[in-house]
């Protein structure tokens, strides 16, 4: 029989609470090993392929003033989407990764790379997915693929794409929806739900709330 | 830190130690489990199931690094002035939590950081993503044990020390068990979290303030597991996997349900219903973790239950033969057909009709899902 909460070793130096208690204080992993994402102004970096057909002057000219593509660049938006109810409602823990991540960007002074995308209309570009997704549906939008992938494993019940916009606000247009979620008919935590409009922080800049 | 109380139970714990057999359990005995088995060899049965190099693997290493809880467990006075408030019976029932808390999470911390140093070679990702979880498992230990001082008391590492025993479970046995304890350790954590916050006239001690924050972390840690199992499908495709995914959500959940209980004075203490909290646990767990186990328990059927209330019955008697004053022969008498029907009540729930589950990457109703 295993320990409730971890494996149980037992075996322990007096060395141990040393390196602990210092661990507790080293700045172990510090920000230059953070993969951060993209800034949004689309400068590029090394890993990031220019795939546009649209060469501009200022490309082909220079491209370490890499501000000034940024108007004419597209960009790669990865996705994971459900239907609302899985998204927003169900998913307790995934509200409170959420709030982590943005703490963590507020902390850290890094801009906001990820979104809550509700009836989102790139998800017409995907029939595929489409056919399979229960209405009205929700999406995790980033530009950090790997933060998706990561995403995805934890989630497990999404579905995942990416595609590629010239501006945020095309990438994260949506169809505005009125949300109401009904009440589990079985409650047995020892706490009350999440309230419902938690999303509100995450949707794109500049939109709607939903109304419940 | 009163180093009186520890160096004199310290000695208590050492000519004891030299008698051997039975250590009797004092509050700073912490408890642990272990396994016979054969180092070397299962190590290197290991090293091929972690040579992977799935986008999965890059991505966790990504969120592993980003070390959300940087600066979150500070201290602060509170601490120590609510440590002072607590006497009698409550305060003994929470440092047992915190002793048995702690040494969960040191057990954590060694296994990972093993595994990190061992597998350098094998796969550099995977080993450095252990790395960071003994990195994350360390600080919980920390600040538990920092909490122990506010009671002038700590772990009596010296004790473990000499009662050392490197022990490594078998692959399936870590990446199974491991997951469950992960995300049991989760919904354990934010659960009292929630409802301390909802119910703040329970809120004795500060630490539990931080349980949301923290049990991200756990929550992560059983992500790395479930890549692990998803990298190896010999652990997720098969009959045998799917009787190992029962057997070892049996054991998690029987062994929290019977520990808890032992100790229901410290939920009651924060205002829980134990046997409440645990099957909301449970019952939460078990839908996390069919997002990855072919199968898991219908742990919301009433008859589970029923027979998880049996077994602790059982378990009472059992122990409550250990208290008489018979000698051990009879004890043991006494104790056999208890043990019997303590078996037949697991095997039965063994035995009940599972939940076909798993992840959709692999699971043979995806086809048929609507997302």
């Amino acid at each position: 029989m295993l320990a409730s909460t971890a494996l149980n070793l037992g075996s322990l130096g007096s060395c141990i609470v040393t390196v602990s208690a210092h661990s507790c204080h080293k700045p172990s992993l510090l920000l230059p090993f953070v993969a951060l994402p993209k800034p949004f102004n689309g400068s590029c970096n090394s890993s990031w392929k220019l795939t546009t057909p649209f060469k501009t002057a200022v490309a082909a000219v220079d491209s370490s003033q890499p501000a000034q593509q940024q108007d004419t660049e597209k960009k790669k938006y990865y996705f994971l989407v459900a239907n609302a109810k899985f998204m927003l409602d169900e998913e307790e823990h995934f509200q409170e990764q959420l709030f982590e991540r943005l703490r963590l960007f507020g902390e850290r002074n890094m801009e906001q790379d990820f979104w809550l995308v509700i009836e989102p209309k790139f998800l017409d570009k995907f029939p595929n997915i489409t056919k399979r997704l229960k209405r009205p549906a929700v999406a995790l939008v980033s530009t950090n693929g790997p933060w998706i992938t990561f995403m995805k494993l934890r989630l497990d019940r999404v579905l995942q794409e990416s595609y590629e916009a010239d501006s945020l606000e095309e990438a994260l247009a949506c169809t505005p929806v009125s949300l109401k979620f009904e009440k589990p008919e079985k409650w047995v935590a020892p706490y009350p739900k999440y309230e419902s409009e938690w999303w509100t922080p995450f949707l794109p800049p500049g939109s709607q709330t939903s109304k419940v | 830190m009163s180093s009186a109380t520890t160096s004199q139970a310290a000695a208590e714990k050492g000519s004891k130690a030299s008698t051997k057999k039975g250590i009797k359990e004092t509050l700073l005995t912490p408890r642990f489990y272990t396994t016979d088995f054969d180092e070397m060899t299962d190590f290197e049965e290991m090293e091929p199931l972690f040579n992977t190099d799935q986008a999965e693997f890059e991505a966790l290493l990504q969120e592993f690094k980003t070390d959300y809880n940087q600066t979150h467990f500070v201290r602060n006075k509170e601490f120590k002035e609510a440590a002072d408030k607590m006497q009698g019976a409550l305060r003994e029932i929470f440092v047992e939590f915190l002793e048995r808390s702690c040494t969960a999470e040191f057990s954590g911390f060694l296994l990972y950081k093993e595994l990190g140093r061992r597998l350098k070679k094998t796969n550099p990702v995977v080993a450095e993503i252990f790395s960071l979880m003994s990195r994350d498992e360390a600080r919980h230990a920390g600040f538990l044990n920092k909490g122990l001082s506010d009671f002038n008391l700590a772990l009596d590492l010296g004790f473990l020390t000499k009662a050392r025993k490197y022990t490594f479970f078998k692959p399936k046995f870590i990446f199974y068990a491991t997951y469950l304890s992960e995300k049991i350790g989760y919904w354990r954590y934010i659960t009292i979290y929630r409802h301390l916050k909802a119910n703040p006239e329970f809120q004795c001690y500060p630490i539990f303030k931080y349980f949301e924050n923290w049990c991200q972390d756990e929550n992560r840690h059983g992500d790395f597991f479930s890549a692990l199992l998803k990298a190896q499908p010999q652990f997720l495709n098969d009959w045998k996997a799917k009787l190992w995914s029962r057997f070892f959500c049996l054991s998690v959940y029987v062994t929290m349900y019977l520990n808890d209980w032992q100790r229901t004075a410290f939920y009651e203490g924060i205002g829980l219903n134990t046997k409440e909290f645990d099957m909301h646990v449970i019952i939460e767990t078990n839908r996390t973790t069919a997002r990855i186990f072919p199968a898991v328990l219908d742990v919301e059927n009433p008859e589970f239950k029923r027979k998880l209330d049996r077994m602790v019955e059982i378990n009472q008697k059992i122990l409550a033969v250990g208290e008489t004053d018979d000698i051990p022969l009879v004890k043991n008498f006494k104790r056999i057909p208890l043990i019997a029907a303590l078996a037949s009540e697991l095997l039965a729930a063994y035995l009940m009709k599972p939940i076909e589950s798993g992840s959709v990457d692999f699971a043979e109703f995806e086809p048929q899902l609507v997302y």
